[in-house]
């Protein structure tokens, strides 16, 4: 697998996946990207970039996996990682939801026992 | 004062919280409280606002010896109840009675549900429509769908339960505990039947009278049905499965 004479699709994949690795890079370290879901961006970014450099890896995969036009292939798994990005996506809004949920509930209980005991201390001091 | 002693005879169980939770019930809401009041005046009521639009909290605050829980975000109706489980809970109430908001639960039929909590013995007592009194007036199908949940239930565990979706119930200290923990978001009733059954604990029903609804629309239209269906169908099946708590 060797570098080819790089053609212009090449050449936007390339600047495309390392303009995805910089911003991920710099997000996390302005803390607006948590570590955690940073690495799935990270394996994203690394895999366009792999692919647009060796051109030929993307024909040797098709041809594994019995696809006929190698684009496709290339496709194929980028919607795979897709599905499995939106799963994951659920998963955790599923989480914030339910962490939410508590919190509001623990905040109107709290709330509702705060007036309580403020009705109570401006009794006494009448 | 004596025409009230005879319409709703006063209950005697201590320790009752009354939930009533309430979104945009402005025009409802104080009917509801006033009632409840007057059947149940030692129970201790909680109105849950669920984050209304409208004035439900200051209509709600004018009854008076009320408790008002204002919910800073919309939870919907099931994290609404969950939140007057919880409080049940932690204030250490005996008995929690929900009250729709929206004036359909008659106050006047809780001593019913608190009789037959009393006489079975069971944790939780849902009130049914369709028990023993036929009248009451249903869309075609909402009666399919709650032939569908009756043969589902029968099925799954075993117990007749004509009317599922009725959020008209008693429950006791132990079904508090459970339901304080585990309460489904969305539509909660069916599914809690499931849980408390799993926590081998005991479930029975008693026929009610209900109202008509005065203002306000119900929350489960037309197009939304077959969608409330499939969810609570759905959570009804997974709730089955379920082995880890």
């Amino acid at each position: 697998m060797e570098v080819r004479n790089i053609d212009n699709i090449h050449l936007i994949g390339l600047i495309f996946s390392l303009t995805i690795l910089a911003s991920v890079f710099l997000m996390v370290r302005q803390r607006m990207l948590r570590e955690k879901y940073s690495l799935v961006w990270f394996l994203i970014g690394f895999f366009t970039l792999v692919m647009s450099i060796f051109k030929d890896l993307m024909d040797w995969f098709a041809n594994l996996i019995g696809v006929y036009y190698a684009p496709s292939a290339f496709f194929a798994i980028l919607i795979t990682g897709a599905y499995f990005l939106l799963l994951n996506m659920s998963v955790s809004i599923s989480g914030l939801k339910t962490y939410n949920k508590n919190l509001t509930q623990e905040l109107g209980m709290t709330k509702l026992r705060l007036e309580e005991v403020e009705k109570k201390l401006q009794s006494r001091e009448l | 004062m004596q025409k009230d002693i005879d319409e709703c005879s006063y209950m005697e169980i201590e320790k009752t919280l009354i939930v009533i939770p309430a979104f945009n019930e402005q025009h409802n809401i104080l009917k509801v409280i006033r009632d409840v009041q007057e059947c149940i005046p030692k129970a201790d009521i909680l109105v849950i606002n669920d984050c209304s639009v409208d004035s439900t909290s200051v209509k709600a605050r004018m009854a008076k010896g009320v408790k008002v829980l204002d919910l800073p975000c919309n939870l919907g109706i099931g994290g609404a109840v969950q939140t007057g489980f919880k409080y049940a809970n932690a204030m250490g109430y005996h008995y929690m009675v929900q009250i729709d908001g929206d004036g359909q639960h008659i106050p006047k039929e809780v001593e019913k549900l608190s009789n037959a909590m009393e006489q079975s013995g069971c944790d939780m007592v849902i009130g049914s429509r369709f028990l023993d009194i036929q009248s009451y007036r249903s869309t075609w199908g909402r009666r399919i769908g709650i032939k569908v949940f009756y043969l589902l239930f029968r099925m799954l565990i075993n117990t007749k339960i004509t009317d599922s979706t009725s959020g008209f119930r008693i429950y006791n200290k132990k079904s508090i505990e459970v339901l304080s923990k585990y309460y489904s978001s969305d539509y909660p009733e069916p599914d809690a039947i499931i849980v408390l059954k799993k926590h081998r604990l005991c479930i029975c029903e008693v026929g009610v009278k209900m109202r008509e609804r005065e203002h306000g629309e119900s929350s489960i239209t037309m197009i939304k049905s077959p969608y409330y269906m499939a969810k609570v169908i759905l959570s009804i099946l997974l709730s089955c499965t379920r082995t880890r708590w």
